[in-house]
């Protein structure tokens, strides 16, 4: 929303205030739950009741000064959480980099690197010859839902791991473009899990380590397999679908040790991070996201930046009684590690349920990053993004380690562009936020304090139960969801692939029913500002804003990679693979795939020594849930508000995964 | 003088509609807190349509509730106590496949309904036997029934109270032609 | 037993400021009513006998009759409307020590209205702190106590007259009231504001107790459930998580965590069941589990049928919800 057109709707609301209060009499109501001051205003044609702020309590005859006055301070405020207009950084100037192993131009696992950056140091396809990129082969995955997986390449193979139901296929590359199955691994896991995936049956993929293919299945198992023959090495059960727990995250191989989490944030499920032996697949610690300390794994190393995160046993007393058993906090997103501070960092997903009004108090450690150990797990800093979240704010996004010029010195840091609209810079040894700065527009919140770390929230927007909130920004997947974003250190640059989505959304009673959903909301989303759905943001680090910006109709559900080439690779839901020049976004090249693409691009070079670019087209996740369930789109709540966001999208694509390799000629 | 006789004659039918009114009127606000519908379904309710050799009984079991105002409203309030609201959103899906729409994968009689609730379904729907008392699952059968317009427009309640979900729908919940294009068939789907 | 010694539910029974206010109003109100009434029926007395007296007298025409009736329609004005302004007056003047809620009020109560029972939070402002239950409310005496309001579906009232007067819960809004018990003891109120069925059976009890009670009692319903150790409790813990009861119900430190129904996590700790209509005994519980729709025709609550043994066993451990 334009500041000018705030200004205009904040002095069309004053106007209505008075125009009442001179009409009807006034009906002021203290409301002394959260101290506001609140107008009853029945005759306002958008809505029955609006929420002002203490600014309004002052007597009548001042209230016409008062509300142009704070007409003016709205506009001060919304001008400070909207997103820097973007600028190339300047030629010369510091830019963030990285230290790179060296490329050995396989993919083995889904973000590349321990770090996360998905940066391959390939360098055959450049943004001079892209646009000659072709289609060399395919392969049809046989599975109708979303495909938010990215593929692997170890030893001249191809592993490919399918949604549910989590079919492994091991491709061999040595064969040309027909690329055989060498085998395939069927996990068969329980069809009933089906029910209990908030949000697509999706999976992201396996990881390679120590001979072995290792992923997760919906029904809660780990499993590895003999990456050449395809047998089952090891299987463990780490959770239950009764619970409502399922997996779909891609682990990470640390140590030995294989990093695995839960999702379900929306099932009343309790998040935990588990680390099993590589060998054995035996359980060697859990750390769970709510509890007591010592379940947490908090322990004398526990040392947080901010004095808001420091405490005795905060994830039972930021809870009222034992909801911390049932508060969320799932851990399905990324970890990245730090190999010299020996630090593995994640992020936690939303508290449950949605409803904030049955969850009083922080919430902790939900919406929040931890930095761990591996060795033991023990945490070593947490500082949570969302505090009471509001809008299902999951943290659960990708934490690229790079190294950024900061005033003057290079910093270590972790970029973490957050659900709530911030791109969080932190030093990744303390937790210490040096800057969070919006890269969407945000209307629930005003800004991350750096002195003390804590995100200002805009009160209006915390809707209460029965009371309809308009104007949610952003919506509940977030500026940015799960889809992975990429870093060159050739540019500096981070490429953010996300979505411009606001909502209107009503809170419920939501009821705890184990292996139910447990939500209590009802959500309507919309296009955001611009209306346009999807955007792909370059973002300097070094300078805390957008270099560049790319728009797309529909929201960017799949991950970007970035190649030095200079070449940025990425997909949208109509199914288009796009690649665009990592300097400028100037678009280079695109080719229509079979459906929708959600998928994480990937590089690798080929057993012919040519480098070859990789994507699943297959549409669903969340964002696709109205094409890949066949949801109807007269009802605007489905799959938690986001059909109303994307009804047109049964339109623009059909479902069915393929796999997609393209070379240069 | 004309006129008397022909008001006259006018009453009688002019009472049998009014009375008619009434009885449908009484039946659909009609409220029956201790009564017992059926515990179950009969022993045999199809899931599929094909019978080998001659087609045998295809007589549906009628729901108690079927026109019951109340029985519907009943159901609407339990389809959100019981979180089929958390899957089946207001009727457009989610997790679970929309109920409002002209598509069912396990039949769209009261019985099938019912049978799906008590029993589950293995791609996710699950088993609420012995979580919910056969009265309740009648209401919830009704409540899904006219969501996509399988029950009689007497019977339907006028409005939500929620936030208006359904697009130019503001005075009548669920829908009246449950037809859609672009689907393709959802065979493989829960 | 406990429920004898509940006060007389009547707004001219006031323990509370707030009730003490309102009855002066009444009384008052009845005073001046009265008064005016006598007057009323004086007046009419007097003219009925000074007409009676004419006639006696044979005189058709009464010479002054319409200056007096002038002076008298005069006067009834005048006194109505400085009677109307006296009691605006008061009125206002009650309502303005009724409206502010006093700054130190060490106690807030969140009260939603459900058809047809109160679910009652006790908005600690250290969270972990809260607990939910329903239907009775614990006071400490001689302590302002502030209360938020809102409802689940329909408006409901709640009205204790012995201590306030009526406040609605809208659904979807927040109200806020408040008040103080000067004198410790049970007191009645009731759902004021039809809302459907069992408006009638919409009754709550404010347990006003000396302070170190209170708080023994809050700490009482801080705890979480206690696992049963018991092999009968322990069966009754399992028919309770595996059937209908944990689809409507909470139970802090169980699996059960719907709060479609009331609270039970201390059961066993209230005098009544239903909203107030049945004192908490066995025999009352086992009838309202399996018949609730006798006791209360329209409640929520379905049917439940049960074996005898479950049902025994239901019982043994809902009365250990202490």
């Amino acid at each position: 929303m334009s500041v000018a057109r705030e200004q205009v709707e904040c002095l069309h609301h004053s106007l209505i205030i008075l125009l009442c209060l001179a009409a009807r009499g006034y009906a002021f109501r203290d409301d002394a739950r959260n101290g506001r001051f609140r107008a009853l205003i029945f005759t306002h044609p958008m809505t029955l009741r609006m929420s002002y702020e203490r600014r309004f309590r002052v007597p009548f005859r001042f209230l016409l000064l008062v509300t142009l006055a704070a007409c003016t301070r709205e506009d001060v405020a919304s001008r400070a959480r909207e997103p820097a207009a973007p600028a190339l950084p300047a030629s010369g100037t510091p830019r963030a980099t990285v230290t790179l192993d060296a490329e050995d131009g396989q993919w083995t696992r889904a973000a590349k690197s321990l770090s996360g950056i998905r940066y391959s140091q390939l360098a055959q396809i450049t943004a001079d010859n892209v646009r000659n990129l072709r289609p060399v082969w395919t392969f049809s995955t046989s599975v109708l839902r979303g495909h938010e997986e990215a593929p692997l390449v170890v030893n001249n193979t191809m592993y490919i791991l399918t949604p549910y139901p989590n079919l492994l296929y091991a491709l061999d590359l040595t064969k040309g473009d027909s690329a055989p199955t060498k085998w395939m691994y069927n996990p068969k896991p329980q069809s009933e899990a089906q029910g209990v995936a908030c949000c697509d049956v999706v999976n992201r993929g396996p990881v390679f380590a120590n001979g072995s293919i290792i992923f997760n299945t919906l029904d809660n198992h780990v499993i590895a397999v003999d990456a050449a023959t395809g047998a089952e090495k090891w299987n463990t059960k780490v959770g239950e679908i009764n619970n409502g727990e399922t997996m779909t995250m891609s682990p990470l191989v640390v140590k030995n040790m294989v990093l695995v989490g839960n999702s379900g944030g929306e099932m009343g499920v309790r998040g935990w991070l588990k680390a099993l032996d590589l060998g054995s697949g035996s359980v060697r610690w859990t750390a769970y996201s709510t509890g007591p300390d010592s379940e947490v794994l908090i322990g004398a190393r526990f040392k947080p930046h901010y004095p808001k995160d420091r405490g005795k046993d905060l994830g039972v007393s930021t809870w009222t009684g034992a909801q911390w058993k049932i508060g969320g906090g799932t851990v399905w997103g990324w970890i990245s590690y730090d190999p010299t501070l020996n630090l593995v960092y994640y992020g936690t997903a939303n508290p449950g349920p949605w409803n904030p009004d049955q969850r009083p108090g922080d919430n902790k450690w939900t919406s929040s990053i931890f930095a761990r150990d591996p060795d033991t797990g023990e945490a070593v800093w947490a500082y949570q993004m969302s505090p009471h979240d509001l809008h299902d704010y999951d943290g659960v996004n990708e934490n690229l380690l790079i190294d950024v010029p900061w005033k003057g010195q290079t910093r270590h840091v972790l970029i973490h562009p957050d659900r709530n609209g911030y791109v969080y810079m932190m030093d990744r040894a303390t937790g210490e936020v040096l800057s969070a700065e919006p890269f969407v527009h945000i209307t629930t919140t005003h800004g991350v304090d750096l002195a003390n770390g804590m995100l200002r929230y805009e009160p209006s927007k915390h809707g209460r139960v029965g009371e309809v909130v308009r104007d949610i920004c952003p919506a509940s997947p977030g500026g940015k969801d799960w889809q992975p974003s990429s870093f060159s250190p050739r540019t500096g640059l981070v490429y953010l692939p996300h979505q411009n989505l606001c909502q209107d959304s009503e809170g419920l009673e939501a009821n705890y029913i184990a292996g139910t959903p447990y939500v209590g909301m009802n959500v309507v989303m919309t296009a955001g500002p611009g209306g346009n759905r999807g955007e792909l943001t370059a973002w300097d680090p070094a300078a805390g804003r957008a270099a560049w910006k790319l728009t797309e109709d529909l929201p960017v559900w799949s991950g970007t990679l970035a190649t030095a080439g200079d070449v940025v690779f990425y997909g949208t839901m109509d199914g288009w693979f796009k690649a665009v020049d990592a300097r400028t976004g100037a678009k280079l090249w695109q080719y229509k795939t079979g459906s929708g693409i959600i998928g994480q691009p990937m590089t690798y070079r080929g057993p012919d020594g040519k480098q070859y670019v990789a994507i699943m087209s297959g549409v669903g996740g969340w964002a696709g849930a109205i094409v890949a369930g066949n949801l109807d789109p007269r009802d605007s709540t489905a799959a938690l508000g986001m059909v109303a966001a994307m009804k047109d999208l049964p339109s623009k694509t059909t479902k069915g995964g393929t796999l997609y390799v393209f070379a240069l000629p | 003088m004309m006129l008397r006789p022909l008001a006259c004659r006018a009453r009688t039918p002019l009472l049998l509609v009014g009375a008619a009114l009434a009885v449908v009127g009484c039946r659909r606000e009609e409220r029956r807190f201790r009564e017992s519908p059926p515990a179950t379904t009969p022993s045999a309710v199809r899931v599929s349509a094909l019978q080998p050799g001659t087609m045998a009984d295809t007589s549906h079991m009628p729901n108690p509730y079927e026109s019951s105002a109340y029985a519907q409203s009943e159901g609407q309030r339990l389809f959100g106590w019981y979180n089929c609201a958390g899957c089946h959103a207001n009727g457009g899906g989610g997790m679970g496949p929309p109920l409002m729409d002209d598509e069912w994968i396990y039949g769209s009689s009261p019985e099938n309904i019912y049978n799906t609730i008590i029993q589950g379904r293995p791609n996710g729907m699950p088993s609420f036997a012995g979580k919910i008392p056969s009265p309740q699952i009648w209401q919830l059968v009704t409540y899904v029934r006219s969501l996509s317009g399988l029950t009689p427009m007497s019977g339907r309640s006028a409005r939500t109270e929620h936030m208006n979900f359904y697009q130019g729908a503001q005075s009548m919940q669920g829908a009246q032609t449950p037809k859609n294009s672009f689907r393709p068939p959802a065979s493989e789907f829960p | 037993m406990l429920l004898q010694a509940v006060h007389t539910q009547s707004s001219l029974d006031p323990v509370g400021p707030l009730a003490a206010n309102t009855a002066r109003l009444w009384w008052f109100a009845l005073a001046v009513a009265t008064v005016v009434y006598l007057l009323v029926i004086a007046t009419a007395c007097w003219a009925l006998a000074r007409a009676r007296r004419r006639e006696r007298r044979g005189e058709l025409l009464d010479p002054g009759g319409e200056g007096r009736m002038t002076t008298g329609v005069t006067w009834s004005i005048a006194a109505t409307v400085v009677i109307l302004l006296v009691f605006l007056g008061y009125d206002l003047s009650v309502g303005r020590t009724l409206s502010p809620i006093p700054k130190a009020h060490p106690l807030t109560i969140e009260v939603t209205g459900h058809q047809w029972w109160w679910e009652v939070q006790y908005a600690d402002s250290a969270v972990h702190d809260r607990f939910t239950t329903a239907n009775e409310i614990h006071v400490p005496v001689g302590q302002p106590v502030l209360f938020l309001l809102t409802a689940a579906d329909v408006i409901h009232s709640m009205w204790v007259p012995n201590l306030a007067g009526k406040k609605d819960l809208v659904p979807g809004y927040t109200q806020s009231f408040w008040f103080k018990a000067d004198t410790a003891g049970t007191y009645r109120g009731q759902c004021a504001e039809f809302c459907g069925h069992q408006h009638a059976k919409m009754a709550m009890f404010i347990i006003a107790e000396p302070l170190q009670q209170y708080q023994t009692w809050v700490a009482g319903q801080r705890d979480t459930a206690s696992t049963p150790t018991d092999s009968v409790a322990a069966r009754g813990h399992t028919v309770f998580m595996t059937g209908t009861c944990a689809m409507c119900h909470n139970i802090e430190g169980t699996t059960a965590g719907s709060h479609a129904g009331p609270d039970l996590t201390h059961l066993a700790s209230r005098r009544t069941i239903a909203a107030g209509t049945l004192p908490n005994t066995r025999g009352n519980l086992a009838g309202w589990i399996v018949d609730p729709q006798r006791i209360k025709p329209g409640a929520k609550m379905p049917p439940n049928q049960l074996r005898p043994s479950d049902l025994d066993a239901l019982l043994t451990y809902l009365q250990s919800l202490k």
